[in-house]
Order: C-alpha cells, then structure tokens, then sequence
C-alpha cells in the first residue's frame, strides 16, 4: 500500500472509533466538550505515535508467544514516562491533560495499532499510520463532542453560541447523550459508505 | 525447553528495562513534582484568602494547641493562619478532602475562612471528576456558590440545602460541600482559641 494511503485510512475509511469502534471508553468518556476531545486527541496521538515507533523498531527481537505481554509493557512504560515528564516540567499543561493519562492506558487503539500494523511493517509506515490513526481519533471525538456541547452546554469550546435563553438538554452531556451520539454517526458514515 | 527459556528470558530483559527507566525517571522527577505542588497549594492558600500576605502563614498544629488532650488521631498540621502586611490575622485556611465520583482520587479543596465564620473563598486542589461534568467543580462559577456561606450549615440542594449542585455531578457536589462542613465543624473551636488568643 502507498504511504499516503496509510496515512489517510485512519481518517475515515478504517476510522478507529466509527469504523472499527476501537477506543470506544474514551470517546464516550471525554467527549462532553471539545476542549477535553481536543486535550484526549492530542495525548492518544503522541503516545500511538511513540508506541508504534518503538514497536516496529523491536519487533523482530520480540518472540511471537509472548508479543502481546511485550506491547504492554512499552505501551505501559510509555505512558508513565509521559506522565512523569509533564508533571516535572510542565506543570499547566499536566493539569489539563492529566486526566486523560490513566485513560490513554486502557485506550485499545493503541494496542490495536502496534499488533496490526507496527509488529508488521516499518518505522516509516507505523510512524504514518500512527498519525492518520491519531487524527482519525481526534476527529471523531471532536465531532462527537461538537454536538454533545452545543446540544448540553448551549457552547463551542467554551464559547456561548446558542442564546442564553436556550435551556441545555443535560442529556446530552450525560452517558446516555454519548451513546446516542456515537451511535447516529456510525449509522451516518456507514450510510455514506453503502452510497459509494 | 529452548522454548521457554528464551522468551522468559526476553520478557524479563524487557520489564528490567522498563523499571530501569522508570525508577531513574522516578528519582529525578519526585523533587521537582514535590516543589510544583507544594507551590500549588500555598498559591491556593493565597487565592483563599486575598487579604493575607503570601509568606505570613502561619501552620496550626492542633496537637500542640491542647497539651494532654486525646487527639492523635487527627493528622499533624491542621490549618494555617493568615496575616496581612501589617501582622492583623485576617482568617484561617484548611485543606479538606472528600470521596468523588473518581474511585482513583479524592476531591480536595482548600477553604478560606474569614474572622466572622464565614467561607471567604475556596478552590479544588485536586481531583479527577468525570471531564464535562464533575471537573467543572473547578470552575469559578461553582466556587463562588460557597463564598459569604456559613461553613457549618452548608448542604448540597438535593439534600435540602443552599448549595446548587453541578449539572450531572450531584455526587461530586456533595463531596466538596460536605467535607467543607465536617472539617469545619471539626476545627471551628480552635479557630476560635485562636482569634481570642490575640491572633498571634
């Protein structure tokens, strides 16, 4: 496959969360407001894009029986490291983000993309198909969000949009609201994609 | 056997590699995340309590305040008297903490109490509430819903109380404005020792 073929397919075509309904506990989780999809988006990315990096770099040293212990173990490790790193050096940041850390952990994306395609193929591809997949991600949890916080909050990032008349529907910041959300997209992208 | 031994063997090198990283990165981090925390909270103390001056608090160790009495088993520092430039106590501060929705962290706050037993200000140290919902606790728009408050009588609306709660977040609601109350009414007492003992 061309390169830019791996690069785009995360956005849409294999879109983690609508497509293959991967990371679906923290799309459902963060997305009440666009700044936190933003924040989770951004985070998911970097440690996608590391994990993937520094598998398909060890990949031909790990033995297949015990590949997916290893994956862990980096993906693990990686986390912390970031998380150690930020909240030494920067602290603003570690606050806004911070929370999403211990969410990035069980985010089965990552997983996903080190056993499907970093133990398989090379540096240059995994580092290009990490970044689609993070931005296919972040997408998605922006669109989510997007409707979540207009319809529950009346704002766009933290912006009041709808007049101040206009009564939230709490629902939709709620568990249920998410459900609805991710469900209505998914019927949508897979509409388009019958039309095609 | 060659099996076994050679994957254990790489898994082992792995994890030994892993911890190697992380405790170096541990032992140089510590100190510094230490400091950064300890700046946060005594920049809380200060937002809590805007007439005091930054550097004259003074800590309050109840244990000594009353010699001889049983009362172990609180923790050591309880709260912090606040001056202003002229050395007149303005108030005191505490730290509280109470169960959220996060089953990781306690949801802490720091209170601000002026010399007429009223909350002056508070502001959430600490927590991991859901993000949209029970993180908005930090939001100065649901702070402010404590100040000019008596600290003792406060109660979340749900419980029939003058606390409003965050939308969707009754829970982490209750948690602040519960242990706002308990510590209180746990600390009042000295405050008061305190203010008649001259402030000093």
């Amino acid at each position: 496959m061309k390169p830019v073929a791996e690069f785009t397919k995360g956005i849409l075509k294999e879109n983690p969360v609508f497509v293959m309904a991967l990371g679906l506990c923290p799309a459902l989780a963060v997305s009440t407001s666009v700044e936190n999809a933003i924040g989770m988006g951004a985070a998911a990315t970097f440690v996608v894009l590391c994990s993937n990096l520094i598998i398909s770099l060890i990949k031909n040293f790990i033995p297949d029986k015990i590949r997916i212990p290893c994956y862990i173990l980096v993906i693990a490790t990686f986390v912390t490291v970031v998380d150690m790193t930020m909240n030494a050096y920067l602290p603003p940041l570690h606050k806004s983000l911070g929370i999403f850390i211990p969410l990035i952990v069980v985010n089965c994306l990552i997983l996903c993309r080190a056993e499907a395609f970093a133990s398989k193929n090379g540096v240059g591809l995994s580092i290009l198909d990490a970044l689609g997949m993070g931005l296919g991600f972040t997408l998605a949890l922006i669109s989510i969000a997007t409707f979540r916080e207009i319809l529950g909050s009346g704002t766009f990032l933290n912006m009041r949009i709808l007049p101040q008349s206009y009564k939230p529907m709490i629902m939709a910041i709620l568990p249920p609201g998410a459900f609805f959300t991710i469900g209505l997209l998914m019927g949508l992208i897979n509409l388009l994609k019958k039309k095609d | 056997m060659k099996n076994i031994i050679k994957p254990t063997l790489i898994l082992l090198l792995i994890c030994v590699i892993s911890s190697a990283i992380l405790s170096v990165l541990y032992s140089n981090t510590k100190p510094i995340i230490e400091q950064n925390q300890k700046e946060n909270i005594e920049n809380a103390r200060k937002a809590v309590l805007p007439d005091a001056v930054k550097d004259k608090f003074v800590a309050v160790d109840v244990n000594n305040v009353e010699e001889g009495e049983e009362r172990f088993i609180r923790d050591s520092i309880m709260f912090y008297k606040g001056y202003n430039e002229d050395g007149k106590l303005v108030g005191f501060t505490f730290q509280t903490a109470g169960q959220g929705y996060s089953s990781s962290a306690e949801v802490k706050t720091m209170v601000g109490i002026d010399l007429n037993m009223k909350i002056e200000k508070i502001t959430i140290i600490q927590q991991q509430e859901t993000p949209g919902l029970g993180a908005n606790c930090v939001n100065p728009e649901f702070t402010r819903r404590f100040t000019e408050k008596d600290p003792a009588g406060i109660k979340v609306d749900k419980d029939g109380g003058n606390i409003e709660s965050i939308t969707g977040a009754t829970i982490t609601t209750r948690a602040v404005t519960n242990s706002i109350r308990d510590k209180f009414v746990e600390l009042q007492d000295d405050f008061k020792k305190q203010m008649q003992g001259g402030g000093k």
